[in-house]
């Protein structure tokens, strides 16, 4: 059979999803079952810190029956994740083991970025459709149980990605612990978004004009799909319309937004609360139009699975929106972009020319030219910690598309181009990383540092640079009029840090041509 | 003379109706529906009553009156009379409280009864014996000879059974079961004083048949056939129960109990344990309706009626055997194969050849199902080749009524056992078919199926079943839909439609729905299903108004929608507006119908026949002309508000022109139909057509000679086809 059938599996905070999809490279992704079950863990996550052992219990029989769902389709591969309330729980390695013994599911923790990327991908699954809308000044509002991810587009290109925590349970505990009346609900809910708003807005959207919103949540934009309810166009709606909407269930009790929606009251509320705070988000953008793809993270994971099975290809490059986030980071916090560029260059042609050598994929020459990027960004802390400062402003900043353990590695290869490397377990002591994500930081770093030390007096440009590998020595051939007495000599501990890492020797060549700059 | 009730309403709509009603919520515009399904059983008591009918048949009819009149008392005359004790005096759609409907109720049951009666002894009972079969109606005319065979046959058969109870000041009144046949006696110690009578109680085994035969040589009449009834053989035998007694009198009746179950569902714990608990106690409701025999003693009445504290209304005097459901049994005696009509055998349907594979066939084209006119074995042979098919991986069926033994249980085991991944939906609360669901149920968890018992306060009516199947292409779903139940036996009496489809849009749905009730997923925004409770109605709606529309701008606008009953006000509403508006509606209602024809200014454009023949119509069509682009949807759904609040339910679109075609040719033939259907009156009656000048026109008897001859000529291309197979020449 030339299609394969693959589970996706969300564990969210509200509710667990299933999608089971029929992949093959010809047709792409084809939908064949949803199942959902509402398990609030995210109430125990952000109420206690931890998830109770009765909600395990609750988790584990609907896994159980979601395999039994597997089993019915015969799926060929499958990919259970944990968002939110796995990944905040305090217990969450235990939990994920009682799942694997109990039902024989590996749930895997999945960072914020990730999910969030996961679902962008989703939504630029659309293809055309979502090209033509980030064609405009938009931005994905990504609403989900513990925090809201909003990504900005400008002119079809990521710009920023914020993360909220303007989650629908969170925002939902908040009210229901205040006990205050309906009609207190709008004004807390705008507060509340108004605040964490306040941020973005100063820092992103002072000159950016957001015309769309692309919304990603588990019930208001499925909710938007449906023909029944009276859009003009369903899946595609003006402020005005938005407005409409709120109105109506604005004005209508859970009972009432239930029957008229025809879900359940629990999720009427969280429905409710989804179009309070996605209006207000309208509102603060000044956007016209908001489109509801309708997908949600299983698609992104089935998405993932046919891509990495090579059964579908994206038109959109989302490594370019991972490195234009990098670069939003790299300009906020006043990097030297030239000099970044430089070492790119430099640090790339190193990789590329020693592959056979470091046996590293392209996914690590994307976390080198991010390394590279965002190189020297904790100068805007502190000139004499850049190393640690950096590596604090990449771990708090999100770059999505990236993974956690992803994150950490580009944090530690900048801070440790800067600072002596640490070995193995002292480095590892207190990080994510795992022995071959520190592999991958030590190689990494290697090079980081040879093509820095190439840089070291902030020279703009090389007339030419060139790589080869000759026996055991890497000769690198830099043509510039300038004088390098200074790289070459400073060169040594950073060459024999690469030595020690890949048996091999830098060996710079220098060669003038031209006039140097006075 | 006073007037009746009745004709008082009827003034007051006309005069009201001149006047002009705007406020279609108007009681006077609407029927009481008890009182529309007792004119329905009336109308199949009218199959009982024509002598064009083979006699046979109208045993048939006139067991059916009767065993729906017990139905109707123990589920619609028990809630009324709860309603009525606790006190309600909420108005029902035509303006009555629970005591004014009871009023009625006694009143049009007490005519139905004696017209049951005078049907069974005036016009039955002498064509039986003319046709050789004799009934001995009174144990007091037997011979001497007769009296002795009858004496020994107790003895030996059913002595043993009886268990006689007599009542006095130390053994309370008996617990007397629902639907039980009893003899009450009233007796006197021998020797003892004058007053000191005595009451007892026998109830006549529901184990032993009916009826009796009667050897031929004890009589001397030309009767190939006599029958006595069980109750007049303990009768005549009575004094054998009581041996230190004397009998007084004895005289059969029945009682007839509150049968509703009440099921709290949020708080049984499971659900299956207790719809058990409550059929024990089905048997003990308190007591509606007490069947005596007419002429009965005035002392054991007495006792009877207070024991059971019944009022006169309730108590019935029966010029007959009571109970007339044996009669159905007696359908069954041999050698009357000419008082019955001939037997209609369901035939192929032409886009299913037996023993072709049915997934190829539905493949190539949506197939309808028309039955009884055609097989039901395509669905049953759906599921059966679905079981051993290594490529099925799941099959999903709903169940609300299967027959005993049914073939669709087996195969759902059977591939159960196969390693396929079996849900099935019992929904245990099918009325009087519960006991039957539990065993069902039961068989199929031990056969390894995932049972599931439904939503929480809603009865699931759907008839849906899917298959999903690994093919080389991907997962194809296929799917039947129908209008009646997954039940082979009342498949062959039913008249009810099925589709089957692979759609890819229904199949999406389909595997929704059966999310949606194993509790996998909320509802979503379906293709082309309509749900109820959420969304059918609104549908049904929405369409009727629709067609107003279009009947208000000009455009072409028409409705003809079949189903069993008609009692929802909203769905009235709508109808009675298009009406107004000038909407052709024709609906073909078998059952209750509260709604009224030839209201001047309200109901002008509407017609409503029900059709009443050998084969109960059970199939629910709605037609929307659509301005020109007719609409064709098949349902599950009656527009009843139980239905269309209460249940889940499924209407679906008929899309391949020439299945819709089939469907508007089922609907006209319904429509033309002059010798089974009865034309809805504007007097709230039902009246026979009027057949000057038209063909002569059975749509059920149309559509089973249309069946044949298709079947015919299907058989006749295949052995052409046959024919024409070249053999090649063996070389020598």
């Amino acid at each position: 059979m030339a299609y394969k059938t693959f589970a996706a599996i969300d564990v969210g905070s509200y509710e667990l999803a299933m999608k089971i999809f029929e992949v093959s490279g010809k047709t792409g992704l084809k939908e064949i079952d949803h199942v959902m079950q509402r398990v609030e863990l995210g109430t125990d996550t952000y109420n206690q810190g931890k998830i109770s052992m009765k909600r395990v219990d609750e988790l584990c029989e609907v896994l159980s029956g979601f395999r039994g769902i597997m089993k019915a389709y015969h799926v060929d591969a499958y990919k259970a994740y944990g968002t939110s309330a796995i990944r905040e729980t305090e217990n969450a390695a235990v939990i994920l083991d009682m799942i694997r013994s109990r039902t024989g599911i590996e749930v895997a923790q999945i960072s914020n970025s990730e999910q969030r990327f996961l679902d962008y991908k989703a939504i630029a699954s659309k293809g055309e459709l979502f090209e033509r809308v980030i064609g405009k000044g938009t931005a994905i509002v990504d609403v989900g149980g513990g925090s809201t991810q909003i990504s900005l587009f400008d002119k079809d290109k990521l710009v920023a990605t914020q993360n909220l925590r303007l989650g629908l349970l969170r925002l939902r505990e908040r009210i229901l612990s205040m006990h205050i009346r309906h009609s207190g609900y709008e004004p807390l809910i705008k507060e509340q978004v108004d605040n964490q708003m306040e941020v973005m807005r100063r820092l992103f959207l002072s000159e950016r004009k957001i015309d769309n919103i692309i919304l990603v949540d588990d019930y208001l934009s499925a909710v938007m799909q449906r023909e029944d309810l009276g859009f003009d166009n369903p899946g595609f709606l003006s402020g005005k319309e938005c407005r409409r909407f709120l109105e109506k269930i604005r004005t209508r009790n859970r009972t009432q937004i239930a029957k008229y929606i025809g879900i359940s009251e629990e999720k009427a509320f969280l429905l409710y609360i989804s179009c309070e705070m996605v209006c207000r988000i309208m509102e603060l953008l000044g956007s016209k139009m908001l489109w509801a793809p309708g997908v949600s993270l299983c698609d992104g994971i089935g998405y993932e699975y046919a891509e990495q099975n090579k059964m579908i290809r994206f038109d959109h490059d989302f490594e370019k929106d991972i490195l234009a986030c990098a670069d939003n980071i790299g300009r906020r916090f006043l990097s030297n972009v030239p000099r970044a560029a430089l070492m790119e260059q430099i640090a790339l042609e190193i990789f590329d020319h020693t592959k056979k050598i470091h046996g590293l994929k392209n996914r690590e020459r994307l976390l080198l030219q991010l390394a590279a990027r965002l190189n020297d960004c904790g100068k805007y802390i502190s000139m004499s910690n850049v190393g640690e400062c950096s590596h604090s402003i990449i771990m708090a900043n999100e770059i999505i598309g990236l993974s956690h353990m992803e994150r950490e590695i580009v944090a530690n290869v900048v801070k440790y181009n800067r600072v002596d490397f640490e070995y193995d377990a002292q480095m590892r002591a207190g990080t994510g990383l795992d022995s071959e994500a520190y592999l991958k930081v030590a190689k990494l770093t290697a090079i980081l540092k040879v093509s820095n030390g190439l840089v070291r007096s902030y020279r703009e440009k090389f007339n030419t640079i060139k790589v080869s590998l000759k026996d055991r020595e890497l000769m690198i051939l830099v043509d510039t009029p300038e004088d390098m007495t200074l790289e070459l000599g400073l060169l040594g501990p950073r060459a024999d840090f690469f030595e020690e890492i890949f048996h091999i020797r830098p060996v710079v060549r220098h060669k003038r041509t031209g006039m140097p700059q006075v | 003379m006073a007037e009746s009730k009745e004709k008082k309403s009827k003034r007051k709509l006309t005069n009201k109706t001149k006047t002009q009603i705007t406020d279609l919520t108007d009681p006077s515009l609407y029927t009481n529906r008890e009182l529309s399904w007792l004119m329905f059983d009336n109308r199949i008591l009218g199959e009982a009553r024509d002598k064009k009918i083979p006699l046979f048949e109208r045993l048939k009819f006139l067991s059916i009156t009767a065993s729906n009149l017990d139905e109707f008392f123990m589920v619609r005359v028990a809630s009324l009379k709860d309603m009525e004790e606790a006190g309600v005096r909420k108005r029902d759609i035509a303006g009555l409280t629970p005591s004014g409907q009871l009023e009625g109720i006694y009143r049009a049951t007490h005519e139905l009864v004696s017209l049951q009666y005078s049907t069974y002894n005036r016009s039955l009972i002498p064509q039986l014996e003319s046709s050789g079969l004799h009934i001995v109606g009174h144990h007091e005319v037997l011979t001497k000879e007769q009296s002795e065979y009858l004496s020994r046959y107790f003895d030996d058969n059913i002595y043993p059974v009886l268990t006689p109870m007599a009542v006095d000041s130390s053994r309370p009144f008996p617990l007397i079961r629902n639907k039980t046949l009893n003899l009450a006696a009233l007796l006197k110690k021998k020797n003892g004083s004058g007053e000191d009578v005595e009451f007892a109680t026998v109830q006549v085994p529901s184990v032993l048949p009916r009826f009796v035969e009667l050897p031929g040589q004890l009589f001397e009449d030309d009767c190939k056939c006599h029958l006595i009834l069980l109750e007049q053989i303990i009768e005549l035998n009575i004094d054998k129960l009581f041996l230190n007694y004397d009998v007084i009198c004895a005289h059969p009746y029945r009682v007839m109990r509150n049968a509703d179950l009440l099921i709290d569902e949020d708080e049984a714990a499971d659900l299956l344990a207790e719809i058990e608990k409550q059929l024990k106690q089905r048997q003990r409701g308190n007591a509606i309706r007490l069947e005596v025999e007419d002429g009965i003693h005035k002392k054991l009445l007495r006792f009877l009626k207070e024991e059971l504290e019944l009022n006169e209304n309730d108590i019935y005097y029966i010029n007959g055997p009571l109970d007339l459901t044996f009669l159905m049994k007696m359908y069954s005696l041999p050698g009357f194969d000419d008082l019955k009509a001939p037997t209609y055998k369901p035939q192929n349907v032409p886009e299913l050849p037996a023993g072709c594979d049915l997934f190829e066939q539905i493949r190539e084209r949506d197939i309808l199902l028309h039955h009884p006119y055609q097989t039901f074995e395509p669905v049953v042979s759906f599921i059966q080749q679905a079981a051993v098919d290594p490529q099925v991986l799941a099959i999903k069926q709903t169940l609300y009524r299967v027959s005993g033994n049914s073939p669709i249980i087996r195969a759902l085991a059977q591939a159960a056992e196969n390693g396929k991944q079996v849900t099935v939906l019992v929904e245990l609360k099918a009325r009087f078919d519960e006991e039957n669901n539990i065993v069902w149920a039961k068989m199929l968890e031990q056969a390894g199926c995932h049972v599931i018992y439904g939503l929480v306060g809603l009865k699931t009516h759907s008839k849906i079943t899917l298959v999903v199947r690994r093919e080389d292409d991907g997962i194809r779903r296929y799917v039947h839909l129908g209008t009646g139940n997954y039940n082979d036996a009342t498949a062959k009496l039913y008249t009810d439609l099925g589709l089957l489809t692979c759609r890819d849009a229904i199949g999406e749905d389909a595997t929704a729905v059966f999310n949606m009730l194993s509790g996998y997923s909320e509802p979503k925004n379906w293709n082309k299903l309509s749900l109820a409770p959420l969304w059918l109605k609104d549908r049904f709606l929405q369409l009727i108004h629709r067609e107003t529309d279009y009947a208000k701008s000009g455009n072409h606008a028409r409705i003809v929608a079949k189903m069993n009953s008609l009692c929802d006000r909203d769905i009235i509403e709508a109808l009675y507006e298009a009406s107004m508006a000038g909407v052709k509606i024709d609906l073909i209602v078998r059952g209750i119908c509260c709604l009224k024809v030839g209201i001047p200014g309200i109901s002008e454009n509407i017609t409503v026949r029900s059709i009443v023949g050998n084969f109960l119509e059970h199939a629910r069509i709605f037609y929307f002309e659509n301005n020109g682009t007719p609409q064709i949807f098949l349902a599950s759904a009656d527009w009843m508000p139980r239905n269309l609040e209460r249940r889940v339910e499924i209407l679906f679109p008929i899309e391949e022109e020439d299945l819709k075609e089939q469907v508007i040719h089922i609907l006209q033939v319904q429509l033309s139909d002059t010798l089974k259907a009865h034309l809805l009156t504007p007097e709230d009656t039902y009246e026979k057509i009027d057949r000057r000048g038209k063909a002569l026109v059975c749509a059920q008897d149309t559509f089973c000679e249309e069946a044949i001859r298709t079947s015919k000529e299907m058989a006749k291309a295949q052995s052409t086809q046959q024919t024409r197979v070249f053999i090649p020449e063996t070389p020598r």
